[in-house]
């Protein structure tokens, strides 16, 4: 456990050290919070609801899954790149579970985010556009917990994304499809209650509004408190999932594993 | 320490059809040819042997280091290596074992190299007066003092590849593999390299598995040689009796001043050389130190040619391994 720990604060380490690209992010997220800001009210601007929501809830809904959209994204591409470079070879010669020690890197990059992206996005959303604050402390406490669990399901579905680079080697499409799947279907983007009934059975089904719509709609209130303990159980059966399905292609993949160059 | 039995790869590779209506195809239905890069490989190597792995490019040589790393699976045959078997305990394997890639950095890209070093400490649970103790032993012999404070991406060549010989020898590994540990490297870097090695092996006993292309590594590290060709075993047995067969000889290679208008040799060295023309202007002769000597070659050439340039060359690896292929080890 101790080597994990290391190795995720390595990662805080390296994150810190490149300055340049710490602050381009925050200022790249800060720019994009303006501008959905802006969207929204002019798609208000002849209207007081959409789908039960007024303009400063969507706003709220908007801010914080925007938050916890940076988060969905992790170490697949790291993992897919070595393996098709092979360096994963030397990976797999160490002491250590490698898709531990990536998931740890995983958290390392996402607690530099919260600091890097988050603090700032958070900030800026209470201060000027108006933000609400959780529905209530209770709400706050289990948006939380949920929003763990979402941040780690992203985490596991990326990995599956990387680990098939030792079947396809190159991921690039695949991981466009994540992207595409991802920003529909997590409820990054929009809240996956505007969607037309029949796309809204799909996403039910489907793992990706457990990433960032379940939490975000804890937050906000969507999803009353009372109701709260069966979407958590939801995203944690999710989670396990998803986990053992890593574990799955993985130990498929060392087994017929090839690896690249010399 | 090393026992490998019968130990064959194969790799599936898939066929690719050319042009854009191949790569259509390709889409639908792939065929595999299989390639058998280790085929029926058997040897065992005691503790505290250093022993040099050698072949040709594409002989084996990664692909047989990598099962004995537990990195991949044999297609059939059986590896142990320190009583475990590699693939099936991957990471007690990795515990027990340190490597150097020649191509890749398995320090950390960017971040200081004492930080590499002490991250490395964590992963492989090294007990911290351990860990003290072989840095500072390291340092004397590699000079690493200077480099601790300096991410890998920052160090050259050599500076890196000192780094990287100081982690794999960190944890006190039991086997090391060494994968052309000097390639690229100037001659004084590439002795520090050899004689730290050397240090290591007597001083703990290390087995070193040392695959190069350099016929110096291998005289100044090794005792003894496995040599492979096209995945089969060609060779196992100690460096002295290769060097007997080899050691002596020398080729020459002159660069006429003039077209040379008859490619015979001249009569006095006819039975000792074997020349090899490349056009007319340059030629290679190859001989046995023993029965005739460079200045005499030189003399003979020079009385019947006009010789602009030349150049004395040791036997290369891949020389030896072509002439043990094709004549075998008499």
């Amino acid at each position: 456990m101790r080597k994990y720990i290391e190795i995720f604060k390595s990662q805080l380490q390296l994150d810190a050290a490149y300055n340049g690209w710490f602050w381009a992010n925050a200022v790249a997220s800060v720019i994009g919070l303006l501008i959905a800001f802006s969207f929204w009210h002019a798609v208000y601007r002849n209207t007081t609801q959409i789908a039960n929501m007024n303009l400063p809830k969507m706003i709220s809904y908007v801010v914080i899954a925007m938050l916890l959209g940076n988060y969905v994204s992790g170490v697949g591409n790291r993992l897919s790149e070595s393996i098709r470079s092979g360096e994963v070879a030397i990976e797999l010669m160490k002491p250590y579970d490698l898709l531990l020690k990536l998931i740890w890197i995983d958290l390392g990059s996402k607690v530099s985010a919260s600091v890097r992206d988050s603090l700032p996005l958070l900030v800026i959303g209470y201060a000027f556009l108006g933000v609400q604050a959780p529905v209530s402390l209770a709400g706050g406490a289990l948006f939380a917990v949920s929003a763990m669990l979402g941040v780690l399901i992203g985490t596991q579905f990326d990995l599956i994304i990387g680990v098939l680079a030792f079947w396809t080697v190159n991921v690039w499409g695949l991981r466009v499809l994540r992207r595409g799947i991802l920003s529909i279907f997590s409820g990054a983007l929009i809240p996956v209650t505007l969607f037309p009934a029949w796309l809204l059975h799909i996403s039910e089904v489907l793992p990706f509004q457990s990433m960032v719509y379940t939490p975000v709609a804890i937050y906000t209130g969507a999803i009353p408190l009372q109701a709260v303990g069966m979407t958590l159980l939801i995203q944690a059966v999710w989670l396990i999932g998803l986990y053992v399905l890593v574990r799955l292609i993985w130990s498929v993949a060392l087994r017929k594993v090839v690896i690249f160059g010399g | 320490m090393i026992r490998v039995e019968h130990l064959s790869k194969e790799y599936k590779i898939a066929r690719r059809k050319p042009g854009l209506r191949g790569a259509a195809q390709n889409l639908f239905h792939r065929t595999y040819d299989t390639k058998a890069a280790v085929s029926d490989v058997s040897f065992s190597i005691d503790q505290g042997e250093m022993v040099g792995y050698i072949g040709a490019n594409g002989a084996g040589k990664s692909t047989t280091i990598k099962m004995l790393c537990g990195i991949l699976t044999p297609t059939a045959g059986e590896v142990k290596v320190a009583g475990i078997v590699p693939y099936k305990q991957r990471q007690r394997n990795a515990r027990n074992i340190g490597a150097v890639f020649g191509q890749r950095t398995q320090l950390f890209w960017d971040i200081p190299a004492r930080e590499s070093f002490n991250l490395l400490k964590h992963i492989y649970q090294i007990p911290q007066h351990r860990f003290a103790e072989n840095l500072r032993t390291f340092s004397d012999v590699l000079e690493l003092e200077p480099l601790f404070g300096r991410p890998v991406r920052q160090m050259s060549l050599g500076e890196k590849m000192r780094c990287e010989l100081a982690a794999a020898f960190l944890q006190d590994p039991l086997v090391v593999y060494l994968d052309e540990p000097t390639i690229g490297l100037d001659v004084s870097v590439k002795a520090r390299i050899r004689q730290f090695i050397r240090e290591m092996n007597r001083n703990r006993k290390t087995t070193v598995i040392l695959t190069t292309h350099d016929m110096q590594d291998i005289e100044e590290i090794c005792s003894r040689l496995i040599m492979i060709d096209a995945g089969r075993l060609l060779y196992d047995g100690d460096l002295r009796s290769v060097r007997q067969r080899f050691g002596n000889r020398r080729t020459i290679h002159f660069d006429l001043a003039t077209p040379a208008t008859d490619t015979g040799m001249p009569a006095q060295l006819a039975p000792w050389v074997f020349a090899e023309w490349e056009g007319r202007e340059r030629v290679h002769i190859q001989f046995d130190a023993r029965q005739t000597s460079a200045s005499d070659v030189i003399a003979a050439m020079l009385q019947s040619y006009a010789v602009r340039d030349l150049t004395i060359t040791d036997p290369s690896i891949e020389s030896i391994v072509k002439d043990i292929y094709e004549r075998g080890l008499s």
